[in-house]
């Protein structure tokens, strides 16, 4: 292994996706390359049916590729058995997601500790819940919190497991401008601070001003990889 | 694998948020258990209580019926190798005269050693003592009689013996295993007001029957392997005494009130068995359907748990565990509701089947099984759901779920029948048709439900007919004399000379036992005057059956015991007065509820036995006024020469009053069995529809519908689903109703298949009763939805 591939955490070469509707045959991805470095803050954009999100399920073991390899730490993601793509989901990949599926009969706290159970080496939750700025609200239900609260206590679940890889599916797209940069300077943060590998995925082409690189994925394929060499501020920008 | 607690608070709150839905199911589940429990546990009291008081009385197994034999040549029986011990005693009928009763009441007299010792078919004091030294007259009543009639140790009773007026002293009361269901002859169910037993000593008992060192009854035990096969040494013992007459030999199977009381256990033992299983069936269905729609909701959230990486194990288990929780509460809560209903249904046994400590016990094993059924049951029942989230892919999980399929369904492709319905009913059907699993369920509860109302109404209406049939189509006297002995003609032309007697007709009822080929059967044949108009015999249409010149009219039971047709030739032996055996053919079947009837004209039975004119009953039709009543009543206390005296309208009023009320009791609680699975079911079924519609119900009221109106559709899927399983479970309960009349079907009764139009409109009103109940519930729902929140629902 040379000095380039220690850095990258996940490799996907030529990955593709083809779903079966019917008689018809949907090419969600088409052979689509990509390194994503340990400790970047990546950003994945492009319109509704550009194969981001069927990207990012292949990224994080939810889905797998119809042709192509998935590699992490070596490991060929679409040869995994369903009980080891789990494993991997477990322990390595942490999701936010768009519309940020708490359970709804859980408080906080206990939305967080869902995952943190699982985790051999999870971060404390309450930890957890104080990174995100909701130490004082552990004890409300989902339906006691606003949008950008709940949105915070997915990430704060997410972190909760100790992931390496960050999944964030739309985090800021059901979420106002105000909370919205709220939500994003968080995830920030966690990548500088904790060195976190970040990816989010979005149709809101302004979040990529705040990654390290862009990717740009139109009809299944990348058109355009993009090196951010001075990142912006969440505060700074606008959408 | 990893114990994940929070899921498990995750899980106590899923419960409570559909507590509603699985209340209902629990409902249904729990009574199918409880169900169990409780007739189980009843049987095993009965049985525990009946092998307790058994033992304690030295139970005998088998009695031998004799004219008169020596208590010395009855002693030799013990040296039978498979006889244990035998005790000869003396028993006869009696009538007793009580002051203050207006008429007459029977009862049977046995005799006892005048000094207490065990013996076999021993009696348990209730209250007074055993016999003294201080009269030869005492006499220990049996109990329940003696209460009923307010008699206690130290009173005197007046009882006619042999002919002659006795007075005797109570010193005790008492009970016995061999009476544990006292039936007097000719009814169906106790009568301890009117019938009694009566317990003298053996010396007294000699001098009243002069049988002074002879018998006319032993009783006895055996060796364990012969009480298996009682029959080859019951022969051999008739054999053995048959040169001083034996009437007849009965094993214990045979034993009355054993017999009523092993076909009560059956009975309980099939119905331990039907019930539950229809409860759980349905509860199952239910479940299946409220698991379905509960992890379709959850979708988003089992995707969730599968991306965090939760395995498939664990997501299963945690559904799972939701349905098997219905199961946990159903089994516990049915385990004690079945604890509770046994207490009070051993106490309804208790009335009618008379131990000395019949107690509601705890079964742990009957626990232990019921709430292994109900954990099974429920396991079955969340299955189907919990599967659903194994095949469910976190990615698949996160989208929306794809809109249901639509399209026309079979009704639409008749365009003139599609146009007849309205908007509403077009939506409704539609529902009906595109949710066939629920559907299907649904109809599967309602049959059910309609299956135990049918038969439920089914057994009232046929214990109506019984009665009505029994007691005015059959045997229409309203006052039976049966005589000492057979006496002449003459018997009867002074018992019309009564007061009061409008009509009188003689009977001669002769015992003999029936041989056909290798079938052979005891029986009574009772010899009825050319038109008679007091005992008529009837077909299964309830048409009078002339009773010919010669030959027998056969009840349908026999006829099937000795598997006998019309025209078939049987032959005849009476115990009684010749003994010759006779060939006779059957003329004609008579159909008839109670007993084995067996009839001949009264010439003709004469001429069989030898005898010219002898009667040994007579029945009379009465003056009913009460002033009547009284003078002949008054009459017949001081006549002698009679055995027993029977009173339609007392055995009429005792079944109405005893058989029919518990049986009441019964039905209202079948009813009330129909009623849970009816209203849960459609309950269950309503909710899990609304709730899965709210976004349609939302629209709807955006559009300016009422709650009234929107609650109308829902109703009208209710009513289409209870209308085709109403009408599915009809035959259903027809046929159930057929089979348990079959497996009633004894020697000592028959339940007549009855299908009036009651039973039917019953039905119908109860079904749609309880689905208008449960409606009413599902329409309170609708009312109370905050709609404009469910338009913001994302599925």
């Amino acid at each position: 292994m040379n000095e380039v591939d220690d850095r990258v955490l996940l490799r996907l070469e030529n990955v593709g996706r083809t779903f079966q509707m019917g008689e018809v045959a949907v090419h969600a991805l088409k052979s689509v390359s990509l390194d994503i470095y340990r400790g970047e803050f990546l950003v994945m954009v492009g319109p509704s049916g550009s194969g981001k999100t069927t990207l990012l399920n292949i990224i994080g073991g939810m889905d797998q590729p119809t042709s192509g390899r998935a590699l992490y730490a070596g490991q060929d993601l679409a040869k995994l058995s369903p009980r080891a793509l789990t494993r991997y989901r477990r322990e390595r990949i942490g999701f936010v997601f768009q519309f940020y599926n708490l359970v709804p009969n859980l408080t906080a706290l206990e939305n967080v500790m869902v995952a943190s159970e699982l985790s051999r080496n999870p971060l404390d939750e309450r930890e957890a819940l104080a990174m995100v700025g909701l130490a004082h609200r552990e004890d409300h239900f989902p339906s006691q919190l606003s949008g950008g609260e709940q949105q915070r206590v997915a990430i704060a679940r997410a972190l909760a497991k100790n992931p390496d890889l960050l999944l964030c599916d739309e985090p800021t797209g059901a979420l106002d401008f105000a909370t919205g940069k709220l939500v994003l300077s968080l995830l920030v943060r966690l990548k500088e601070e904790l060195g976190k590998t970040v990816v989010v995925i979005t149709h809101n082409s302004a979040i990529g001003d705040v990654a390290d690189r862009v990717v740009r994925l139109r009809s299944g394929e990348i058109i355009e990889v993009h090196r951010n060499e001075q990142p912006a501020s969440p505060e700074e920008i606008t959408w | 694998m990893i114990r994940v607690r929070v899921l498990d608070r995750k899980l106590r709150r899923d419960l409570r948020t559909a507590i509603g839905r699985l209340l209902a199911i629990t409902g249904i589940m729990g009574l199918g258990v409880a169900c169990y429990v409780e007739m189980a546990s009843v049987y095993e009291n009965l049985v525990r209580a009946k092998d307790r008081f058994y033992t304690q009385c030295r139970m005998a197994d088998f009695s031998v019926e004799l004219k008169k034999v020596p208590n010395s040549v009855l002693l030799e029986l013990a040296n039978f190798p498979e006889i244990l011990e035998v005790r000869p005693r003396i028993q006869f009928s009696a009538t007793v005269d009580l002051p203050g009763v207006e008429k007459l009441l029977n009862a049977q007299v046995l005799s006892l050693p005048d000094r207490q010792s065990p013996v076999i078919n021993d009696i348990v004091l209730v209250s007074g003592s055993y016999f003294t030294d201080r009269r030869e007259n005492e006499v220990i009543v049996h109990d329940t009689f003696a209460r009923r009639r307010g008699l206690k140790p130290g009173d005197w009773i007046h009882v006619i013996l042999n002919n002659r007026r006795q007075e005797l002293f109570i010193v005790g009361t008492a009970m016995s295993s061999e009476f544990v269901y006292l039936v007097g002859p000719g009814s169906l169910a106790p009568d301890p007001e009117n019938f009694g037993v009566l317990y003298l000593k053996q010396r007294f008992a000699e001098e009243v029957f002069d049988f002074d060192g002879a018998r006319n009854q032993v009783v006895g035990t055996m060796i364990p392997s012969a009480r298996e096969h009682p029959q080859p040494v019951l022969d051999r013992i008739e054999a053995f005494l048959a040169p001083y007459g034996v009437f007849s030999t009965t094993p214990r199977k045979h034993q009355p009130s054993n017999r009523y009381l092993s076909e009560e256990l059956e009975g309980i033992a099939t119905f331990s068995g039907i019930l539950p299983t229809i409860f759980l069936a349905v509860a199952a269905l239910v479940l299946n359907i409220l698991m379905v729609r509960w992890t379709d909701q959850q979708r988003t959230i089992v995707g969730t748990l599968k991306a965090l990486g939760y395995t498939n194990a664990q997501v299963f288990a945690h559904y799972m565990k939701f349905g098997m929780s219905v199961g946990l509460l159903a089994g516990v809560a049915g385990c004690i509701g079945g604890y509770l209903l046994a207490g009070w249904l051993t106490g309804v046994y208790g009335q009618f089947y008379e131990f000395p400590d019949l107690r509601n016990e705890v079964y742990l094993d009957k626990f232990g099984l019921g709430l292994l059924i109900s954990l099974t049951c429920s396991s079955l029942g969340a299955l189907h759901g919990a599967r659903s989230v194994l095949k469910l892919q976190p990615a698949e999980a996160m989208r929306p779920k794809p809109p249901r399929q639509g399209g026309a369904i079979l009704l639409e492709r008749i365009p003139w029948l599609w146009s007849q319905f309205s908007f509403a009913t077009r939506l409704a059907l539609r529902n009906i048709f595109r949710n066939r699993f629920r559907t299907l369920a649904g109809i599967f509860a309602t049959a059910m439900g309609t299956c135990i109302l049918v038969t439920g109404f089914m057994m009232r209406e046929a214990i109506h007919y019984l009665v009505d049939f029994q007691f005015d189509k059959v045997q229409r006297s309203d006052v039976d004399l049966y005589l000492k002995d057979e006496q002449s003609y003459d018997a009867l032309l002074e018992a019309a000379r009564l007061p009061g007697v409008d009509y009188a007709e003689p009977l001669l009822e002769v015992s003999c036992t029936f041989y056909h080929g290798p079938y052979q059967y005891r029986g009574t044949i009772s010899g009825i005057m050319p038109g008679a108009r007091l005992t008529i015999p009837r077909d299964d249409q309830a048409r009078a059956i002339r009773i010919p010149t010669s030959g027998l009219v056969m009840s349908r039971k026999m006829a099937e015991l000795l598997h006998v047709k019309t025209n078939d030739t049987v032959v005849v032996r009476p115990t009684e007065g010749l003994r010759q055996p006779q060939e006779v053919r059957v003329v004609s079947i008579a159909d008839g509820y109670l007993g084995l009837g067996v009839y001949a004209d009264w010439h003709y039975l004469n001429r069989l036995i030898g005898e010219a004119d002898a009667i040994n009953a007579i029945q009379l039709q009465i003056d009913p006024r009460p002033e009547v009543k009284l003078a002949l009543n008054r009459e017949l206390k001081e006549l002698p020469a009679l055995q027993s005296v029977h009173y339609r309208a007392d055995i009429v009023h005792n079944l109405r009053t005893t058989v029919i009320e518990t049986q009441s009791i019964f039905i209202g609680v079948l009813v009330f069995f129909a009623g849970v699975i009816f209203f849960c079911s459609v309950l269950n079924n309503s909710l899990v529809s609304l709730a899965e519609r709210q976004g349609e119900v939302a629209t709807f009221r955006v559009l300016g519908y009422t709650p009234w109106e929107v609650g109308r559709l829902f109703l009208k899927e209710s009513l289409v689903v209870t209308a085709v399983g109403t009408v599915l479970g009809m035959p259903m309960g027809y046929w159930l109703g057929v089979w348990l009349t079959i497996l009633y079907d004894t020697e000592l009764f028959r339940i007549p298949v009855v299908t009036t139009p009651p039973v039917w409109i019953s039905t119908i009103i109860c079904s749609m009763v309880f689905t208008l109940a449960a409606h009413a519930l599902v329409q309170w729902n609708i009312h109370r939805m905050d709609w404009l929140d469910a338009l913001k629902v994302r599925e």
